[in-house]
């Protein structure tokens, strides 16, 4: 084995002997290379930066970012201008606030105004929610999961019902002959002469066609039970009310239609995300509650 | 020592690709997002870093491609009709980040499309009043006839009365029916839908029972560079001439 006593010249040149320097110049270089890739890091990395403005930032106050994006957002809000068009001093207020904004933050934190004024706590506790919401959206469910949704909830992705009828009403205690009268309610034709003949009116309680939940808020709960079952065409039983004896006559009657999958998709979504959003809040609120120390009053136990 | 040489020189030149490409990131994150199309070296940065970017977090509803699909009420964003805003890239960046509905306090949210054929359209706002289903016609015709497609006359006249009028639609859609991109009111007078295939059925169903999608709020999911990279992607798929004619 060579040794650096026996060769002339550089040793270190030539890689078949060992040398000294050589090593120690290798290692120095591979500790410069690493303090420097460590230094780098540590001061320029994201959300590290000690020495520097982060790219994606405007300014640090007290090592708390303020976003580059928040206030090009806030300069197009405040003057409708983009980066390359606001003036000096616009992009200067803009800032300014910003950092006025930070500092008073971190004002409110040192002084702990949570624990007092309501109005930061009724925003720390909305801003909570709204953050386990916004993680429950940022999860897109997949197909299989929101057609099961869909299968499970089947009874709310339907059409609003739609009614034409017409509801008249006879004197109380009214004439026994109306089940006779049937044919003569139901014809245009002879409809006026049959409703005098009989002493009755209509009530103008409908009109034309309407959506079942607005039959029932105009006809009551008693007459749009009974019209609900009214197949197009036919006559009700009389019904006997306060102000007489009513009777329906259904023009037509479109019953609610389940939506297929396709055409409920968009609100299968949303309420998917909805009972997400709830379970996650409840789930949330569940760990905050095990992970509290909570001493109650031996009154309010 | 030639295999030293050798390993030495591959790790210079991969910590100067390393500090070249974060001297690019941070130039295209100071930058002004909108001047970006037009610089082609930022450009081309931020297109071949956003495009996988938007397969891995956006394409899951808007397509590979970005076409969209109007069953499910997802946006083309290969053509240039925004609901939000006018297409610029710090508009879509702002989406990107902040999202639409997506229960961040800075989402755009200021809007929903009420269901006229339920007993509160919008529960949020009760002067909204249900329509009945003629009316929720006469609207469709009246919608036809803005379009220039066939219509029935009296029935589009009785519904531009309520367009106008009774049920407010004027309010978000704006009196020309044309929208309003600052709280994402699609136009509903041109042949650009957003949901379904624009037939008098899928109008119906719109006006009926409401719309409210959703776009999630990325920025406590991704990083300012990852932002700003879809951004500028995305809107390198609406100006492919543009983009390609900077190079």
């Amino acid at each position: 084995m060579p040794t650096d006593q026996k060769t002339t010249g550089s040793p270190w040149r030539d890689p078949t002997r060992v040398s000294s320097v050589r090593s120690f110049l290798l290692m120095s270089i591979g500790a410069l290379i690493g303090l420097f890739l460590a230094g780098y890091s540590l001061f320029t990395a994201r959300g590290a930066s000690t020495l520097s403005v982060p790219a994606e930032d405007v300014a640090m106050v007290n090592q708390q970012a303020i976003s580059r994006s928040d206030y090009l957002i806030l300069l197009q809000t405040l003057y409708g201008v983009d980066l390359s068009h606001a003036t000096r001093e616009q992009r200067q207020k803009v800032l300014n606030d910003m950092i006025r904004e930070e500092l008073f933050v971190q004002r409110g934190k040192e002084l702990d105004l949570a624990s007092s004024d309501p109005e930061v706590r009724s925003a720390l506790v909305n801003a909570v929610e709204l953050e386990i919401s916004e993680n429950a959206i940022t999860a897109q469910p997949n197909e299989a999961t929101l057609r099961d949704y869909y299968a499970t909830h089947q009874d709310r992705y339907v059409s609003e019902g739609v009614m034409n009828v017409r509801d008249w009403v006879f004197p109380a205690g009214g004439p026994d002959d109306i089940a006779a009268n049937r044919e003569a309610l139901k014809s245009a034709a002879m409809l006026p002469e049959t409703l005098a003949r009989l002493h009755a009116r209509e009530s103008g309680k409908t009109q034309g066609d309407e959506f079942y939940f607005a039959a029932k808020i105009h006809l009551g709960d008693q007459l749009f039970a009974s019209a609900r079952d009214l197949s197009d065409g036919t006559v009700s039983a009389s019904i006997q009310q306060s102000d007489g004896v009513h009777v329906l006559y259904m023009l037509t009657n479109k019953r609610p239609v389940p939506f297929d999958f396709a055409k409920a998709r968009p609100q299968v979504l949303n309420d998917y995300r909805n009972h997400a959003i709830d379970q996650l809040k409840a789930g949330d609120e569940s760990f905050l509650r095990k992970r509290a120390i909570i001493h109650i009053a031996d009154d309010l136990r | 020592m030639r295999f030293a040489l050798i390993f030495i020189l591959a790790v210079l030149i991969g910590a100067a690709v390393f500090a070249n490409a974060g001297y690019v990131e941070g130039k295209l994150l100071r930058a002004d997002p909108d001047t970006v199309p037009a610089d082609p070296a930022l450009r081309r940065f931020a297109v071949s870093r956003g495009q996988p970017a938007f397969v891995a977090h956006c394409a899951g509803c808007h397509g590979v491609s970005g076409a969209g699909d109007p069953v499910q009420g997802v946006p083309n964003l290969t053509d240039r009709d925004w609901l939000y805003g006018t297409g610029r890239v710090a508009d879509i960046e702002q989406i990107v980040e902040y999202g639409i509905r997506s229960r961040n306090s800075r989402a755009w949210s200021l809007a929903i499309m009420p269901a006229y054929a339920r007993p509160h359209p919008n529960p949020a706002d009760q002067n909204i009043r249900p329509l009945s289903p003629s009316e929720i016609s006469d609207l469709i015709e009246f919608l036809f006839r803005q379009q220039g497609r066939a219509a029935d006359a009296a029935a589009a006249s009785r519904g531009a009365a309520l367009y106008s009028g009774d049920a407010g639609c004027y309010d978000c859609h704006s009196l020309d029916a044309k929208g309003d991109s600052a709280i994402g009111a699609p136009s509903l007078a041109d042949a650009i839908t957003l949901y379904g295939d624009g037939s008098r059925d899928a109008l119906y169903q719109s006006i009926a029972y409401g719309r409210q999608g959703v776009c999630p709020a990325w920025i406590k999911k991704l990083g300012a560079p990852d932002i700003r990279e879809i951004a500028v992607y995305v809107y390198s798929m609406s100006h492919p001439g543009e983009m390609s004619n900077a190079d």
